[in-house]
């Protein structure tokens, strides 16, 4: 009887004991899904991470940060703060700051301080017509340094918003602004403004392919509407590319092509100012966005999904990946010192070709989630 | 056992109510599409791939503004899987298409759902497009946010900016009859529950109104499916407590435990087929602002990638 009753008590607490080490087991499995992104300023430096020159900035869950000499710094609050662009002649940023319902572009200090807004996008006085409300978005500063470049959403025709191509002076207002592209209809318009130094722009263009596919295609025009003045498409609707980012040196473009697919492939072109290039596709297996040029053309910034599809991280893909440098001249037989050789000259033995190292891009960040939709300002 | 059965409670709640729904299906009513058109009867399982299986998935607007019983299916999408090998294809149907139901008279299939619920939209389905459904899953507005949210949202190629000045605002608002803004960005992007759903519901500012949506609905489907594929059992509890009411499927637990390892091996994007229904299949100016199927067209497609 007692033996029973110790047996019982034994399975009882067998049966408790493996209860708890299930669930606490179960319980704490790592998820692969839910990882929550950390703030790019709590992940610590990495002892051999590798260090970008000059500073980068980012937006994360409605902050912008900075990143300069392997470390980040929070310049805003999780406050709608998106698509930082380095003015170089202020030494500070444009930003966009999104609402719920309309977006503005601001200068900031490089430190984050708000010195000023450059639009007035919210609602009127005592209306909320969410028709009477706009988006900027992509800022930009003309050669300039005076004039302000943006994707716009006006003119609005009813349902159909597009955004279209606008110049506006620094410190004026929309009513001062020059409206420089006609949107396709119902394709939400164009976006991504780069100023020329010859004059022009650079943009994407949305447009109907001829498989009736939306797709994003790259245009340059010189001069502000009418219509019938836009400019000329840059890629094919077929290549479906978007974001354009032009060299330092103005004469290579880097640009994201989708293919009509839910991919995204880096491709280089060379740039004339008038024309792109053959086209080469240098990252193929990522979903990759926003590529940057660094300031001394050491390479190409860009964002992606890290290991495991984890959010959009900060890469790097060193020059030598998309610009291996020439290979050394073949040696050739000098003659020897001490006056003319009369014999045979030895044929030199052609040297074994040595393969060039496989250049891989560097992923930066591990657990951050970089907001994919907004460019990386590069400052030197 | 009882360890996993406590970890799995919200997971095994879910399943109690949401899977393994009867789904009565009355005997289709002559088709006037089939009358008219020589539309195949639905062909029987034995004459399919053997193995493969077709799944009708149905999007609601399940907002305050309907009644729960009486929702519309703004997206219809039949999804054909055969495992033998590894090929999905996926059909969306344009919500406005003018179709007979099942239960007599005609309207936009959307609201095939309104007379007998999946039931109802299977049957309509079925005795319309000569398809065998086996299977089918009704997921609601905040269903969908809360599923992508609850993976950790997912990662979509957004073609075009979607920009919409009235995007109902009807989700968490307490004034459903009221609009916000949404502008989702063109590109490759991390897209949480919400922007999700504002990328796949929006079609104001879409030249190919439900068509163009369609599309999109297919590009968020897709990622969601490339997400599920790291889902595991540490995120079951968290998921099924997400989803808690806001799904329902034919689908019994034995076939649920089938699935998930077989969604892991359909790792060849080539091997899923994508379609969407564009003119000449239909035409507009139908009543009440639906769209005229051409059924011969139809029933070809369907013939095609259905058998």
């Amino acid at each position: 009887m007692i033996a029973r009753f110790f047996l019982a008590l034994g399975l009882c607490v067998l049966m408790l004991v493996s209860s708890v080490t299930t669930y606490v087991y179960l319980g704490g499995r790592q998820s692969k899904v839910a990882v929550r992104t950390e703030k790019p300023t709590v992940a610590a430096p990495r002892a051999k991470a590798f260090t970008l020159p000059g500073t980068l900035y980012l937006s994360q869950s409605g902050a912008l940060y900075s990143l300069s000499i392997g470390r980040f710094h929070q310049l805003t609050p999780e406050d709608g703060w998106t698509q930082p662009y380095w003015n170089a002649s202020g030494n500070n940023l444009l930003a966009v700051r999104r609402t719920p319902f309309y977006s503005d572009v601001y200068i900031i200090g490089r430190f984050g301080q708000v010195t000023r807004s450059l639009t007035a996008n919210g609602p009127p006085p005592r209306s909320n017509d969410t028709t009477l409300m706009h988006w900027s978005f992509y800022p930009r500063l003309g050669p300039d340094n005076n004039t302000l470049w943006m994707s716009y959403d006006s003119p609005k025709f009813g349902y159909d918003v597009p955004f279209s191509i606008w110049s506006l002076p620094v410190g004026g207002s929309i009513r001062q602004g020059k409206l420089w592209t006609n949107a396709n209809d119902y394709t939400g318009g164009d976006m991504q403004p780069i100023p020329l130094p010859t004059g022009g722009i650079m943009y994407t263009k949305y447009t109907y392919g001829p498989d009736g596919n939306l797709v994003g295609q790259l245009w340059l025009t010189t001069r502000p509407t009418p219509a019938g003045r836009e400019g000329k498409p840059l890629t094919s609707t077929g290549e479906d590319c978007h974001q354009p980012s032009i060299s330092p040196d103005g004469h290579q473009v880097a640009m994201i092509c989708t293919y009509e697919k839910q991919i995204s492939q880096l491709v280089l072109a060379s740039w004339d100012g008038s024309n792109l290039g053959p086209r080469k596709a240098i990252i193929t297996d990522q979903l990759v966005a926003q590529p940057t040029w660094a300031p001394d053309s050491s390479g190409i910034a860009y964002l992606a999904p890290g290991a495991n599809d984890s959010p959009f991280q900060l890469w790097f893909l060193p020059k030598n990946a998309y610009a291996p440098p020439p290979p050394s001249p073949t040696p050739v037989p000098t003659p020897t010192p001490g006056g003319p050789y009369s014999g045979t000259l030895p044929t030199p033995t052609p040297a074994p070709p040595v393969a060039a190292p496989v250049v891989k891009p560097i992923q930066i960040t591990t657990n951050n989630g970089f907001d994919a939709t907004s460019p990386i300002a590069w400052a030197p | 056992m009882a360890g996993s059965l406590a970890y799995f409670l919200p997971a095994a709640k879910l399943a109690w109510d949401a899977t393994g729904q009867v789904v009565t299906i009355a005997s289709p009513t002559p088709s006037p599409s089939s009358d008219t058109n020589n539309a195949s009867p639905s062909p029987s399982a034995a004459a399919r791939t053997p193995g493969s299986f077709t799944v009708l998935l149905l999007g609601s607007d399940d907002d305050s503004k309907f009644s729960s019983d009486h929702v519309l299916t703004q997206s219809m999408i039949l999804v054909r899987v055969i495992p033998s090998t590894k090929q999905v294809v996926i059909l969306s149907i344009p919500r406005d298409l003018y179709v007979p139901f099942w239960v007599g008279g005609s309207g936009k299939i959307d609201g095939a759902y309104s007379y007998g619920q999946a039931g109802g939209a299977i049957a309509t389905v079925q005795q319309d497009f000569g398809v065998h459904i086996d299977e089918y899953i009704w997921i609601g507005l905040l269903g969908l946010i809360k599923l992508i949210d609850a993976i950790g949202g997912i990662d979509v190629v957004t073609s075009s900016p979607v920009v919409d000045d009235l995007y109902p605002q009807d989700v968490f608002s307490a004034d459903p009859y009221g609009y916000e803004r949404v502008a989702v960005l063109a590109g490759p992007q991390h897209l949480d529950g919400v922007h999700a759903m504002q990328y796949v519901r929006s079609r104001h500012n879409d030249l190919q109104s439900d068509i163009g949506r369609s599309k999109r609905q297919q590009q968020v489907l897709l990622a969601i499916r490339k997400k599920a594929k790291q889902v595991s059992s540490a995120d079951v509890p968290a998921i099924a407590t997400a989803l808690g009411g806001e799904i329902k499927t034919s689908i019994g637990l034995d076939r649920v435990a089938q699935l998930i390892p077989l969604a892991a091996t359909f790792d060849n994007p080539d091997s899923i087929t994508t379609l969407v229904m564009e003119p000449p299949m239909f035409h507009g100016g139908g009543p009440d602002g639906s769209l005229t199927p051409n059924w011969s067209a139809i029933l070809y497609l369907v013939r095609q990638y259905f058998p």
